[in-house]
């Protein structure tokens, strides 16, 4: 696992993609802090979900070639030709592209550190959302590493883990619509207004109900919610699962 | 020791493996032939683990590479078709790293590394980018990832495919000498490299093994069928007519027809190819058709397949 994880790691600095996601993370943080800063209040928490939903662009950046490339270049045949294991190396690939989340917030620290040496307050709700973007980096990863196992090709791994993070930050949008939807084909199909309109809000809540992002939104306020921690790792574990799965298909793949 | 047991490879309706079963002994060289396509590639894979069988079984020094993946992972390295290589890093780095994965001790690492190095030749270009390697130093470096760990079987597939002739001399001393330390099987859809290092060869066909045998005995078999490719001066008809009574000819079977220039494949029969030369001399001077050139044919591995094909049928 250590060795899949070092590889992994070092590779970000062997090619631009390392340095390309630290430096949009640089500048986005930067830019975020500095308008605040600039406004003479500085507020950390916003900072950080600001932060967060800019996932749907940094994470594929980070994933894309995580597996894809292996299978591009012909060296994920060492994962299965060596004693390594196969839930070894996704461990391993989760951990390295997790490491550089940790190295790119580095920036957030720094402000961190500004803010406080001019008086500057640091509360509970901003160690809150420090605690979410980090859960919620796991998670996206995972994302974006089975995007990665599904194809030798990084753009389209970069291009399904965009829309798969995508659809999470719009998922009460969308949970809105397909409950509008529901309700008025259950009014067509004569069901009681009342009924349908039920059925719609069920469907709804159901839906929203997925979204990490209001989930999590109370930890800014200090309310930490152990359940929603449980939520994020949770689809972590599962898309972690699912990769594994994916590698190991390939091996009795018949085509 | 790989012992191979009625394997099968199914893809889609097409048997790529269809029953294959041998044995390769500790210390031994096996040559695995076959054309393209036949099916070595997947074999080979199978055998590391790398695919899985449809069904039979794989065992290596007594592991099964299903059941006991782990243990007899330990006992194989691996050289696939395209060496699996990362551009990005330096053979000292990719090393290091083919190390890790392979659980190699920290302590004993260095020194393994050292031997490796200095018998696969690389020594000069350690702290240079796999990517910026030449095509016979990135093959080096393959079999230099193979040989990490100490593995008591080397599994070569088609290791020098692509090189100039001097590197596949030298891959095939590199080889040789590894031979003396390791079962080695090694596969190839050329028939004379085969010839130079295995001790047994291995010859599929269509998924299935067309042939098992020594070299010795290939060669027997295959020297009932030697064949002379003639370039003379003179008219082909009567030429091959009149070849065709010399004693030893079986066969003459014009190549290229021309008024200057005409080719002739002459199949021999018998030991002494040497007489038959000196006769075919002879003749051709009598009739005044200067001799251009005259030089054996080697089988080629197609001939090989058929010969052995139809030599079982007939037995």
């Amino acid at each position: 696992m250590y060795a899949i994880f070092k590889r992994e790691f070092l590779s970000y600095f062997r090619s631009p993609v390392g340095y390309v996601a630290i430096a949009i993370f640089s500048f986005l943080s930067g830019f975020i802090f500095f308008s605040q800063f600039s406004g003479g209040s500085v507020n950390i928490a916003s900072e950080v979900i600001s932060l967060t939903s800019f996932f749907v662009v940094i994470v594929p950046i980070i994933t894309m070639g995580l597996l894809a490339e292996d299978k591009k270049r012909g060296t994920d045949i060492l994962y299965y030709t060596t004693p390594v294991s196969l839930f070894n190396v996704v461990v391993g690939k989760v951990l390295a592209a997790f490491a550089l989340f940790a190295v790119m917030f580095i920036n957030v620290i720094i402000h961190i550190i500004v803010t406080l040496s001019c008086g500057g307050k640091f509360g509970v709700g901003a160690v809150g959302t420090i605690i979410v973007f980090f859960f919620m980096a796991f998670m996206f990863i995972t994302i974006g590493l089975f995007a990665s196992a599904i194809t030798d090709n990084q753009i389209v791994s970069a291009i399904v883990s965009f829309i798969i993070i995508l659809i999470t930050q719009l998922i009460t949008v969308i949970s809105d619509y397909v409950g509008t939807a529901v309700t008025s084909v259950a009014t067509v199909l004569h069901v009681k207004s009342a009924t349908a309109t039920a059925i719609g809000n069920a469907i709804r809540k159901g839906i929203a109900w997925l979204d990490p992002f209001v989930k999590t939104q109370d930890f800014r306020l200090g309310i930490f919610s152990v359940s929603s921690l449980v939520f994020l790792i949770s689809v972590g574990f599962l898309f972690m699962y699912l990769t594994f799965r994916v590698l190991e298909k390939k091996r009795w793949s018949q085509s | 020791m790989i012992e191979i047991n009625n394997l099968v490879k199914r893809y889609g309706d097409k048997k790529a493996v269809n029953g294959i079963s041998f044995t390769v002994n500790d210390d031994e060289v096996l040559g695995f032939l076959g054309p393209n396509g036949a099916g070595k590639s997947t074999t080979m894979n199978i055998i590391t683990g790398y695919l899985s069988s449809t069904s039979g079984t794989v065992k290596v020094n007594g592991h099964d590479i299903l059941e006991e993946p782990e243990l007899a992972k330990k006992e194989i390295g691996y050289l696939p078709e395209n060496p699996p290589l990362y551009t990005d890093m330096t053979v000292n780095e990719y090393l290091d790293f083919i190390c890790d994965l392979k659980g190699v001790d920290k302590h004993k690492r260095r020194k393994q590394l050292e031997k490796i190095i200095s018998m696969v030749k690389i020594s000069e270009v350690t702290d240079r980018l796999i990517g910026n390697l030449s095509k016979g130093y990135k093959q080096r470096v393959g079999i230099a990832q193979a040989l990490v760990g100490n593995p008591s079987i080397l599994i070569l597939d088609e290791p020098t495919v692509g090189l100039d002739p001097s590197q596949i001399i030298e891959i095939r001393k590199l080889i040789k000498s590894l031979s003396k330390s390791h079962s080695i099987i090694i596969s190839s859809h050329i028939l004379s490299e085969i010839q130079e290092i295995a001790d047994r060869v291995v010859i599929i066909n269509n998924g299935k093994i067309a042939a098992v045998d020594t070299l010795t005995d290939l060669s027997k078999r295959l020297s009932g069928q030697s064949k002379l490719l003639m370039s003379f001066r003179g008219p082909v008809k009567e030429c091959s007519t009149k070849i065709r009574t010399l004693p030893g000819i079986t066969s003459a079977v014009p190549r290229i027809v021309d008024s200057k220039y005409s080719q002739l494949e002459l199949g021999i029969a018998g030991e002494n190819s040497n007489e038959i030369r000196e006769s075919i001399f002879f003749m051709m001077a009598n009739s005044g058709w200067p001799i251009l050139e005259l030089r054996s044919l080697d089988p080629s591995l197609e001939e090989v397949f058929l010969n052995i094909t139809s030599g079982k049928k007939r037995a």
